[in-house]
């Protein structure tokens, strides 16, 4: 879209150019053959640049409908089923009167979240994300620095990029299926998928952050008489220092989320809370559930940030509570498909 | 103290020789200065003695061992100064007895009591001593240098070779920066092989000087033979001649 906006940008501006141009015609004869030919070069990459605007712009529409349509989206649907939804959303927020106003009744959440002991769930919900993510880093680091072509020569490290690219290409909820055999439907299984889901996303990361050092202190502690590993470790690693706890810090912030969406496959926490209460229809306890969700992942994601901040050693804006929370949903659902 | 012999060095990269059978030798305890203007091949040479660059043809020999690549008697302090942000002075300066620590013991920082000595000695010796603990990432240039130059004694190097040591620094921090080079050196009894591009600084710090010009040794000799128009010869035309051509004068 912004393509075709700027196309027609351009054109506007090589219109309102013209006039000028026929009166530089005044000038020489030679010299304004050549202001016509490169008019002329100008418009003629202008019709081309709007042609390829004008057929992006149907292929993207052809495919956005086919989508639609696969996917079977329908705006009657919605239409028809809105009452059902107003209902639940009577539900989802039961109301109360303060002071003879109507007002959300917090006092049906707190009931539900005293009852269930939803912030003992939400505590083994953070356990997962956290012993996910200490379980991950060590075959994180190995992959991840294997994988650099500045340790391992080429074809070689493409053997551990590899096995960082098959873990990645599988998506962490995928993982837990694959391990129920070893521990059933359990945190413990959740537990193993993301610390394997991490080996794969926060090694990756690393190798990434690994391109990005410079040669100057590697030659200067080659040039020390150190060994090879030496050279890695000092030369190499401690120029990624801080990027890979940072790194760390933001994988643990995704794991928070992905362990929330464990439960809703059985892995146990407050995810699992959650998917029991919509089976049993009880939206007041849903959203109270889903209250609970949201301060355990803004909380870790308020200290991930800290600490990433903290680390790089300068006072930087940071992401205020107030951001943190608008773009919870977001995150959220990035995180379950992820 | 170490002997340097260079006998007919050449090194190509493509079709441009960067050093033209360069021969040479330094003595045992020698500070030796090398110039030339950028581009003629200094940092090739030190880079060729250190064992970071393999020479294409020639060869180099220190205390009569050939060098075949990083040693851990040769010591190099780099224009750039490379030291580790991320570490303290002290953490720095350790890095240099990298070469007899042992893997284990150096990732955990398990370093000999000696080491520690040599290291806070080192630190001592370019004035930091009272700065051993502050992070080089918020130190200045020439401060980053005299760490860098901390990291090469205590690697305890029979030959000390300096790239450019003060290029990037301000004109007093330069004076102080090879100010302390020459008396490391002397303290140590160092053989010294540095390159400089300022004429003032070389001719108040060295004894014996080699020059280059387009990869060839085109003068070697000691302070009284560096006369103006030796100088003319390593610098002066050039940059005229570059100047009448327009062209960009790197100095």
């Amino acid at each position: 879209m912004s393509g075709g906006g700027s196309a027609s940008d351009g054109g506007a501006r090589g219109d309102g150019d013209r006039p000028r141009d026929a009166r530089t015609d005044g000038g020489t004869q030679s010299k304004s053959g050549t202001l016509d030919r490169a008019l002329q070069d100008i418009t003629l990459t202008k019709r081309i640049k709007w042609g390829m605007a004008f057929l992006i712009s149907v292929v993207f529409g052809f495919f956005f409908f086919e989508a639609l349509a696969e996917v079977g989206f329908s705006v009657a649907e919605i239409l028809y089923y809105w009452p059902e939804f107003q209902s639940a959303l009577g539900d989802f927020f039961p109301r109360t009167t303060l002071f003879g106003l109507p007002f959300v009744d917090f006092g049906s959440y707190w009931q539900f979240i005293q009852e269930r002991d939803l912030l003992g769930a939400a505590i083994v919900t953070l356990a997962m994300g956290f012993a996910g993510t200490v379980l991950g880093i060590p075959g994180a680091l190995i992959l991840g620095v294997l994988g650099s072509e500045r340790v391992t020569p080429y074809p070689f490290n493409f053997i551990f990029r590899g096995t960082m690219s098959v873990i990645r290409a599988i998506p962490a909820l995928v993982w837990a299926l694959i391990y129920i055999p070893l521990g059933g439907v359990s945190p413990f299984t959740a537990t193993l998928a993301i610390g394997t889901d991490t080996m794969g996303n926060l090694g990756r990361l690393f190798t990434d952050a690994l391109e990005e050092v410079e040669d100057g202190p590697i030659e200067a502690i080659e040039s020390t008489g150190a060994n090879r590993r030496q050279t890695v470790v000092f030369g190499m690693l401690s120029q990624v220092f801080t990027p890979f706890i940072a790194w760390t810090m933001y994988i643990l912030e995704i794991n928070t989320r992905i362990a929330v969406t464990m439960g809703l496959i059985g892995g146990g926490g407050i995810g699992y809370v959650l998917q029991t209460q919509r089976s049993l229809f009880k939206y007041t306890n849903m959203m109270a559930t889903i209250l609970v969700i949201f301060v355990l992942v803004v909380s870790v994601e308020f200290v991930s940030q800290r600490v990433r901040s903290y680390i790089r050693g300068e006072e930087e804006e940071g992401l205020t509570v107030l951001k943190l929370i608008i773009e919870f949903p977001q995150r959220m659902a990035r995180s379950i498909w992820e | 103290m170490s002997t340097i012999e260079v006998r007919n060095l050449t090194k190509a990269f493509g079709d441009v020789r960067a050093l033209d059978d360069v021969s040479f030798t330094i003595e045992d305890g020698e500070f030796a200065v090398l110039l030339g203007q950028s581009g003629a091949g200094k940092s090739t040479l030190l880079r060729c003695l250190n064992g970071l660059t393999k020479p294409t043809s020639g060869e180099i020999r220190i205390d009569g061992e050939p060098v075949n690549g990083p040693r851990d008697d040769v010591a190099m302090i780099f224009q750039q100064h490379y030291v580790l942000g991320q570490l303290s002075a002290y953490g720095n300066a350790l890095t240099g007895a990298l070469n007899r620590t042992s893997f284990f013991r150096s990732l955990v920082g398990w370093h000999s009591e000696s080491d520690k000595y040599e290291a806070l000695r080192a630190l001592e010796t370019v004035g930091l001593l009272d700065q051993a603990s502050q992070r080089t990432r918020s130190m200045s240039g020439g401060q980053q240098q005299r760490v860098g130059i901390a990291r090469a004694l205590v690697q305890g190097p029979n030959l000390l070779l300096a790239d450019e040591p003060v290029a990037s620094l301000d004109p007093a921090s330069a004076e102080t920066v090879m100010g302390y080079i020459r008396t490391a050196a002397a303290e140590r009894d160092l053989s010294t092989l540095a390159s400089l591009h300022q004429v003032n600084l070389a001719r108040e710090f060295g004894e014996r000087f080699l020059a280059l010009r387009d990869g060839k040794l085109v003068f070697d000799g000691y302070r009284e033979d560096l006369t103006v128009d030796v100088i003319d010869r390593i610098y002066g035309d050039v940059q005229t001649a570059d100047i009448r051509e327009g062209t960009e004068v790197s100095a």
